[in-house]
């Protein structure tokens, strides 16, 4: 019996020795995977912005430097010179902000509804709407822009905003986050009388926060980036949005954009979302902590 | 009684979402559908006052093209090969990330910034790094063998043609699996820390009383309270890998190949891209809703397999 | 679950496969040609007019200006313009405009892109507006073109509005721009090179300065499908046909000796091309060190990059830049390609003879101002089509001389106007655009995969492009 404890007593010291030692090499370990992994990823960033410090013949060239010749900080004057990027910084914000909040709500919603509410046809319609996710969306775009036009919200915020406030994608990964939250908590707030809108608000909504603020900031991008479909319904001078504003305004006279000035145009524009997404970083970190949901 | 209450209820808060569906993607997928069954339907031509028979010509004519089964293939290979690897990249990131205390703010950081990186820079950096100016392959001579090529050449290895001519199509797909896999990364880190954060500590908090190991921690724990958002990353991950066609023109070009051999990674998108752009949108239709149902196909088995080890 | 998904999507798709049956028609354009009203054109009434165009900042510049100087003459006629964004942006975007009724009544176009709008028989036929000769209400002015103001355009980029297969006049020509022949002339000079006015004397050249540097590509060709096509065009060979909907007919053997040739010429080093050196062949054109080549066929419009970069330190240029017309086959079937911007007119069922008249003035306006056409050019270092610019002061002085960049795009576009009477535009259809692509793929095919059997190399990729074409 008693050497049985002894080799039990030196073998959780050997395990605590061994677990220091895993510990110390892990931290190792996950520190240079992530370094790694942070490099790679951080070099197209790196490329954006050396290219945006170079002159058009450099940027060419068949043998790519690594940093300019020549550092063209004239290419951020003319970028924010030549393009009306006040504007069409304000409309693209506009247009974030609405399309962003107004889809949250209906996402919220119908997440909601598909992960804890019962109803004749769930199953099939979440089915069908994960269907729809499965034809390319360029197909669309036509039957869509005769839509919008006979709507007659050509030329509006309207055609900017509301064909793309449902994502299903979205509606999918809020239900996936609301399905983990226990349905106990839900029932027990049935018994206590608390009605939907303010269980989603006081506990749904703190518990799926950090992926909300993932749709928020995917959300923000869309408006961002969006190219083709800005173009088709409202490139008027009014409405253009960013991306559409950069690549008119940087085109030479043969259609060929002048790469430099519009990657630091692009730079300009992105900072504010930089910005944004550093306020919100903290919302994803701090997780359900805080929450201090007991069940 | 609050099994009928639940019911409108539902289709209450469901209502906005269905409504704008309805008339923004279920109507143009009705059109979809009645152009597939068009023979040869082409909207230029309609406009132009032609008509066209009801039929499944456009649907034969996708099978019948000679390299519908290498369209197939490819976007096939590049499915299957990216979204393992990059879900299980962007997991192990995720892991780490949420596991360090010093740095992981400016980590989090660097990896959001692709976000606000133009797309133009990320396509040119991949370009560049696998492209070999003025190769020569019969003096198997370059100006520049491109950054890879020069490691592999610092560690002793044989350059190869990544995407230039004399290259091979696995070497094609290697530098297209490589290239998606970076492009998905921030995506799924984002997604998964976010489901990571939602985990309650207490279970980790369980965990260490115990003593229990990294490793296990990770599978025992980690992965099953994660495994709803695994499964959205996987499933909507094969859903985009069966539409891959940007990425490829993003280090091909529009000719979807090497220059000894274009169309050679052309994906069943690329083909429906090339019959929107010939004004045949019957044939273009037909083609993306044979592969809308083997993406549903594959989603079914998909959720099948998941679905047993998914755990809400 | 899944049973239900597929019993959903299977009655979703019967149900909408019914619809389809029933389908809604939709009224299609009328095919007429345009008629000219005998009322004419009232400058009178308020007409709206929009353009949509792919100019920079720089051009929309010196449109606005001579939108204004318009505005002078018609001040009813409000245009609106606004950029699609690049080439490639410009069709599709148009293609769906036509398709909601929307299209602008004035666009930027190549042939490729008006043979697509015209499927929807929404490109306004000219030939009744330009043989107008109903004076417009208080002028003197006639709608149509005058004899003096026809005989000044140059005629085959006034032709180019006839390469849809039906001898109809679709498009007015705006700007031009070609290939031509840019060469180190320090290097031709220094070492007693001709300049090669012929592809034999292309190959002779090639080998001497192979001789001299054995290291480089003599030549480097920037656009492969323009290769092939200027080949075709030059030997009196078939590529492609506008009649009866389109014909490829570019499978022929005279084709494939010729690609067979260039394959022989590729092998000995003699040239490379932008996909096959894996770069722009300018820059190996301008950059002095390492690998280097003498001579580069390129856009007329990007002369701004052939010029050297590596900037000696008093301020000149490493070396000289000569221009010249690219090689022929034959000095009696002398031919160049023509690109660059035409215009259409387009219309819909909401457009009115008065903004398809409107129009009309506009465009006539554009391609016949003789000082719109001379800053145009200079701005964008395209050519004018009329012959009378050299008028414009300004013009002929810049031509005349200038310096650095500016002097190298002058001279391009001297070299341009020079060759005027043999520029070429392959005919265009449904499907021109595709023949274009597989031409330069089965060029690059044919001339780098390493192979005994050259012929059958040769025959499949020819075949490969045919059936990729008539699929």
């Amino acid at each position: 019996m008693s050497t049985t404890t002894v080799m039990q007593e030196r073998d959780v010291k050997k395990r605590t020795f061994m677990q220091k030692m895993f510990k110390i090499f892990g931290k190792t370990g996950t520190y240079t995977f992530l370094l790694i992994m942070a490099l790679i990823i951080l070099f197209p960033f790196y490329w954006m912005i050396i290219s945006s410090l170079k002159t058009l013949p450099e940027y060419r060239q068949a043998i790519p430097t690594f940093w300019p010749n020549e550092v063209m900080w004239g290419n951020y004057s003319k970028a924010f010179t030549t393009a009306n990027l006040g504007n069409l910084f304000l409309n693209t914000l506009y247009v974030g902000v609405v399309s962003t909040f107004a889809s949250l709500i209906i996402t919220v919603l119908s997440a909601f509804a598909f992960a804890r509410l019962e109803f004749k046809g769930k199953e099939p319609l979440f089915g069908a709407l994960l269907a729809t996710m499965m034809i390319p969306g360029e197909l669309f775009t036509i039957t869509n822009y005769i839509t919008v036009n006979q709507l007659g919200w050509m030329h509006s915020f309207t055609a900017l905003i509301v064909p793309f406030l449902v994502s299903v994608f979205y509606i999918y990964l809020l239900r996936q986050n609301f399905m983990q939250i226990p349905n106990e908590l839900y029932l027990a707030a049935k018994v206590d009388g608390t009605s939907d809108i303010k269980y989603l608000w006081r506990v749904m909504i703190p518990l799926a926060l950090p992926t909300l603020i993932s749709i928020t900031i995917l959300k923000m991008m869309g408006a961002w980036n969006s190219y083709i479909w800005p173009k088709l319904v409202a490139n008027d001078e009014a409405h253009q949005m960013i991306t559409n504003g950069l690549r008119n305004a940087f085109t030479d006279t043969t259609g060929q954009a002048d790469y430099p000035v519009q990657m630091a145009a692009v730079a300009i524009v992105s900072a504010p979302l930089f910005l944004v997404f550093l306020c919100l970083r903290k919302y994803i970190m701090q997780g359900v902590s805080r929450s201090g949901i007991k069940g | 009684m609050v099994e009928s209450k639940q019911q409108w209820k539902a289709w209450l808060y469901l209502s906005p979402a269905i409504l704008l569906l309805l008339v923004f993607t279920v109507w143009p997928i009705f059109n979809t559908l009645r152009m597939a069954f068009l023979d040869g339907y082409g909207n230029m031509a309609a406009m132009g006052g032609a008509t066209f028979e009801f039929g499944i010509e456009n649907f034969l004519k996708v099978i019948d093209y000679d390299k519908f089964l290498d369209c197939l293939k490819t976007t096939a290979i590049l499915c299957v090969a990216t979204v393992p690897v990059s879900t299980a990249l962007a997991l192990l990131i995720a892991v780490a990330l949420n596991s360090i205390k010093p740095l992981q703010k400016t980590l989090q950081t660097i990896f959001f910034l692709p976000y606000v990186t133009n797309s133009i820079a990320i396509g040119m950096v991949f370009a560049t790094m696998f492209n070999i100016v003025g190769y020569n392959p019969v003096e198997r001579a370059a100006d520049t063998w491109g950054i890879i090529n020069l490691v592999i050449q610092f560690f002793g290895g044989e350059p190869i043609s990544w995407i230039n001519q004399g290259s091979s199509y696995t070497a094609n797909i290697v530098v297209m699996i490589v290239y998606i896999v970076w492009n998905a990364l921030p995506f799924k880190i984002l997604i998964l820390l976010g489901g990571l954060q939602s985990i309650n500590k207490q279970y980790y908090d369980a965990a260490k009383v115990d003593g229990t190991r990294k490793a296990r921690v990770l599978t025992r724990i980690t992965i099953p309270l994660l495994s709803p958002m695994l499964a959205y990353v996987i499933i909507t991950g094969f859903i985009g890998g069966f539409k891959e066609y940007s990425s490829i023109v993003g280090i091909f070009g529009e000719k979807m190949g090497p220059p000894d051999d274009a169309g050679r990674l052309n994906t069943m998108v690329g083909f429906v891209y090339d019959a929107l752009e010939k004004d045949r949108q019957g044939l273009a239709s037909a083609g993306a809703l044979i592969l809308f149902v083997i993406i549903l196909l594959v989603t079914m088995f998909n959720n099948k397999v998941i679905k047993k080890h998914v755990h809400y | 679950m899944i049973k239900r998904i597929i019993a959903t999507v299977l009655t979703l798709i019967m149900v909408l496969g019914m619809f389809a049956i029933t389908g809604c028609g939709e009224s299609g354009n009328e095919s007429s040609a345009f008629v000219v009203p005998e009322t004419g054109f009232n400058p009178d009434e308020t007409v709206d007019i929009t353009f949509t165009h792919t100019m920079g900042a720089r051009l929309q510049e010196v449109l606005d200006t001579y939108i204004a100087e318009f505005n002078k003459i018609y001040p009813n006629i409000n245009i609106t313009h606004q950029s699609a964004g690049g080439w490639g942006d410009i069709n599709g975007q148009i293609n769906t405009e036509i398709a909601g009724g929307t299209q602008p009544n004035i666009a930027y176009c190549y042939p490729d892109h008006v043979a697509m709008y015209n499927i929807a028989k929404s490109v306004v036929v000219l030939d009744n507006l330009i043989a107008s000769d109903i004076k417009i209400k208080d002028s003197e002015e006639i709608i149509g073109l005058t004899d003096a103001q026809k005989a000044d355009f140059i005629e085959s980029y006034y032709n180019e509005g006839l390469v849809y297969g039906d001898n109809q006049m679709y498009t007015m020509p705006l700007n031009k721009s070609t290939e031509v022949l840019y060469y180190n002339k320090t290097f031709f000079d220094e070492h007693g090179l001709k300049v090669p006015t012929s592809w034999d004397e292309m190959w002779e050249v090639c080998k001497k300065i192979k001789e001299i540097d054995p290291k480089c590509y003599p030549l480097g060709y920037d656009a492969e499908d323009n290769w092939f096509i200027t080949m075709c065009e030059q030997m009196e060979t078939d590529f492609t046909s506008a009649e009866n909907g389109g014909q490829y007919l570019f499978n022929n053997a005279k084709n494939k000796a010729f690609v067979k040739e260039l394959r022989e010429m590729y092998k000995k080093g003699y040239f490379t091309t932008q996909e096959l050196y894996g770069s722009y062949t300018s820059n190996l054109f301008v950059e002095t060190t390492d690998t280097n080549c003498y001579m580069c066929v390129g856009s007329s419009g990007g002369a701004s990059y052939q010029m050297s970069n590596n900037d000696t330190a008093d301020g000149s240029f490493a070396f000289e830049v000569g221009v010249a017309t690219i090689p022929q086959y034959s000095q009696e079937n002398r031919k160049v390609i023509s690109q660059g911007p035409s215009l259409c007119i387009l219309k819909g069922k909401d457009t009115t003879d008065q903004q398809v008249l409107a129009s009309w003035l506009f465009v006539k306006y554009l391609t016949t101002n003789i000082d719109f056409q001379a800053e145009f050019s200079m701005a964008s270092g395209y050519m004018p089509v009329i012959k009378s610019v050299t008028e414009n002061e300004n013009y002929a002085a810049w031509l005349a001389k200038g310096n650095g960049k500016e002097y190298l795009v002058a001279k391009c576009v001297q070299v341009g106007i020079d060759g005027r009477d043999d520029y070429f535009v392959s005919p265009a259809f449904n499907g021109s655009s595709k023949a274009r692509e597989q031409a330069g793929a089965l060029l690059l095919k044919c001339l780098s995969t390493d192979t005994e059997n050259v012929d059958k190399l040769i025959d499949d990729a020819f075949q490969e492009a045919l059936n990729e074409c008539e699929y």
